[in-house]
């Protein structure tokens, strides 16, 4: 029963925040710089950032032997000339296909590499670790000739395979380190909480700890395409044929010893900037995302 | 049902896995045989053979027509046209000379004439050329500098397909506007270059070379105004000679006082460019940007004339490369290879590509055909490397270190002398010091 004794107890006071964690709305640093220190140097950036970019797209939009400072009367003569003439439809798709194939195989390389980095102590690993490190210090241009002997031992010149391979070779040191500082920030206790619940290595690590590393395969992924794409020695050295050239080899043969189509020189760089653009464009914030997370913690 | 979907995506994993894994393993490629050393064999004159274009993208029209003729009159013979940039060339058959992978025949200009035949790499032409309908009808001087440009000991390792030659382009409406005589002399040439130049308003009467490319053009403007016709005087170059020297700071000073300041960086694209599109009086290139300045400013507005005369009359200017091509010796096919040279090099395939590349031809019997005089620039140029008009100054290509020093040993000296951080003197007594040296190794190498 309860008395009416017990109904006048004093209510229990409600816990308060202790006054550390309460809300406090601070005036942040942005509100106390004036909005014209802030965009005056940003909007210096951009003109110098940009002015390239608007000059590319008026060579590439107004007609030859025009000196005009606007693209009128715009003309997309210049495009279909490289398009077809030039043979970049056919640069392009090759482009496509190793700067994809190099993507898959560096992911995936990587990711194998990169988790035996972050899970397990070996004898040689610091010493493993540096030789990676190292080896970003190499230009691929010493390489060249041993490359070429390699591939030709493999029947592999003028093929985009040895191109593909040299990519990812090259791809495969920083990624493998980026990707292990991903996995090291991945608690070790979730696998083994998964292991606890019947999962092997394998599947834990797929249903587990591979969702978690999105930002890192993107910036990964995304590292390993821009740089195959734009990446022009390999491609050079390693392809004859014409039907098996890349975008950067393209625009090279743009500019012959005496003389240089600018129209289509400009039309070919918008073609060849205009994927990287879009690739950037969507996983931008993936990417900084995993640049960051994976820079902080090692 | 979460069983099967893992089951499914597993699959689909290692399906993508390996479809990526075994076209990357079998994409069809070859061995890239035949590097430096091999030795090659004659063939039967039939078959595949490869060809690679030193100034490839620009030319790869002209040079697929040429191959059709060449198939459809030897349809035996099938040729592999591979494309490769001017600024690439080098180092692409540099590669394959030590990895492997030279093709049958390739272009082979006097600039990199040397460095190919000093690593071996080269088929000897003097006895095929001897035995061939060619013989007799290439123009003698362009077969005399790629002979002297083969390594010091006169083997034809390229026959000549073009040559081009030193140009002063104008802009006609300008020089009008402002009362200016043709600049047909250096004296003419500084004083338009002083009059037509307005900072204020962007205008300039020349645009100088001081980037990539600049020494030759450099070189070009001492040697012709101090006359001097030779590059070596006995074991000695010329180059420093105090005429030279003096003719070198008249040229430099243009720089910034009638040109614009941003030529210090120029190549030929951005010179040529410059010059299309901007409000420039002059400008010295060769006969190849022609074309570029059809297409900028119509055949009214300008003229290409060759190099000013000196104070004595006299033309004077640096030998410009003389194109060609040779045969490799890891060639397998090299009976082919030189069915297709001999073909490239006929009168009417010689002629055709002349006309579209904007060279002189090297068959004489092109160099006679009607499209000469519509193009006044080869048709001058032409005339001024044939009719006695003009002395060549012969530089040394030679030399396997000629590229080397006349590019990046000294084009950033150039630019010094240009910014008045160095002087002409010093700038020539440099360069002339590292190229006596070179000749002193060249002559103890070849006895």
């Amino acid at each position: 029963m309860i008395t009416k004794e017990a109904t006048k107890v004093a209510p229990a006071p409600v816990p308060q925040p202790p006054e550390a964690t309460r809300p406090v709305k601070h005036r942040r640093a942005w509100d106390e710089v004036p909005r014209w220190q802030i965009y005056t140097p940003l909007s210096i950036y951009l003109v110098f950032t940009l002015i390239p970019f608007y000059w590319i797209l008026l060579f590439a939009l107004r007609p030859a032997g025009s000196t005009s400072l606007v693209p009128w009367p715009i003309t997309f003569d210049h495009f279909e000339k490289v398009w077809t003439q030039r043979s970049f439809g056919t640069y392009f798709e090759n482009s496509v296909y190793v700067g994809l194939a190099t993507l898959v195989m560096t992911t995936l390389v990587a990711l194998a590499g990169g988790y035996a980095l972050a899970r397990f102590d070996f004898k040689i690993k610091n010493a493993f670790m540096l030789a990676l490190l190292c080896s970003q210090f190499v230009p691929g241009a010493l390489l060249l000739v041993p490359l070429f002997e390699i591939f030709a031992e493999l029947k592999m010149i003028n093929s985009l395979g040895s191109v593909i391979i040299a990519e990812t070779v090259f791809q495969l040191p920083l990624s493998m380190i980026l990707i292990s500082n991903f996995i090291k920030n991945v608690p070790y206790s979730l696998e083994e909480a998964a292991w606890v619940d019947g999962c092997n290595r394998m599947t834990a690590f797929r249903i587990v700890v591979l969702p978690l590393l999105r930002p890192g395969l993107i910036a990964v992924g995304s590292f390993a395409f821009v740089h195959s794409w734009n990446h022009f020695l390999f491609a050079l050295m390693f392809l004859n044929n014409q039907d098996k050239q890349t975008i950067p080899v393209g625009l090279n043969t743009l500019m012959s010893a005496d003389s240089v189509d600018l129209g289509a020189l400009a039309a070919g760089g918008i073609i060849a900037a205009v994927p990287v653009v879009i690739v950037f464009a969507f996983i931008q914030k993936w990417l900084i995302t995993g640049f960051s997370a994976g820079a902080v913690k090692g | 049902m979460k069983i099967s979907i893992l089951r499914s995506r597993r699959a689909a994993l290692a399906v993508a896995l390996g479809s990526v894994l075994a076209l990357t393993a079998t994409a069809c490629g070859d061995d890239g045989s035949g590097a430096g050393g091999d030795k090659g064999e004659d063939g039967s004159g039939k078959g595949k053979i490869v060809f690679w274009d030193n100034n490839g993208g620009v030319r790869t029209d002209i040079w697929k027509e040429v191959i059709a003729d060449f198939q459809k009159a030897n349809p035996d013979i099938k040729v592999e046209y591979v494309g490769i940039a001017s600024t690439e060339y080098q180092s692409k058959v540099d590669t394959a000379i030590q990895g492997g992978g030279l093709p049958d025949v390739g272009g082979v200009g006097a600039a990199m004439l040397a460095g190919f035949a000093a690593q071996d790499a080269l088929e000897p032409l003097d006895d095929r050329l001897a035995g061939s309908s060619l013989d007799g009808k290439l123009n003698k001087d362009m077969v005399s500098v790629l002979k002297a440009s083969g390594g010091g000991d006169g083997t034809l390792y390229s026959i000549p397909t073009s040559a081009n030659n030193g140009v002063l382009y104008y802009r006609t409406d300008l020089f009008k506007k402002a009362g200016l005589d043709e600049p047909t002399t250096w004296d003419t040439f500084y004083e338009a270059a002083k009059k037509l130049t307005n900072a204020k308003k962007n205008e300039f009467g020349y645009t100088i070379r001081g980037g990539a490319g600049s020494i030759a053009q450099a070189l070009d403007a001492a040697y012709g105004q101090s006359g001097i016709t030779s590059f070596w005087n006995g074991d000695k170059t010329t180059l420093n000679d105090p005429k030279n020297v003096a003719a070198l700071e008249k040229y430099a000073a243009l720089y910034k006082k009638d040109t614009p300041a941003a030529d210090l960086n120029n190549d030929f694209t951005k010179m040529v460019a410059q010059w299309d599109s901007g409000t420039i009086g002059m400008l010295n290139h060769n006969l190849g940007s022609y074309q570029d300045h059809v297409k900028a400013l119509g055949v009214d507005k300008f003229r290409g004339i060759p190099q000013p005369v000196g104070a004595n009359g006299k033309r004077v200017q640096v030998s410009n490369p003389v194109d060609g091509l040779g045969v490799f010796k890891s060639s397998k096919n090299k009976d082919a290879a030189w069915k297709f040279i001999e073909f490239a090099t006929s009168h009417a395939e010689n002629s055709k590509f002349n006309k579209a590349a904007g060279q002189v031809p090297s068959n004489n019997d092109a160099a006679k055909d009607a499209w000469i005089s519509e193009a006044e620039p080869t048709k001058l140029a032409a005339a001024a490397l044939t009719d006695g008009s003009t002395s060549i100054v012969q530089l040394p290509y030679y030399l396997p270190d000629w590229n080397t020093i006349s590019k990046a040993d000294n084009e950033p000296n150039f630019q010094k002398v240009l910014l008045g951080d160095m002087s002409a003197k010093d700038f020539l007594d440099t360069m002339a010091e590292q190229l006596n040296k070179a000749q002193a190794e060249w002559k103890e190498q070849n006895g």
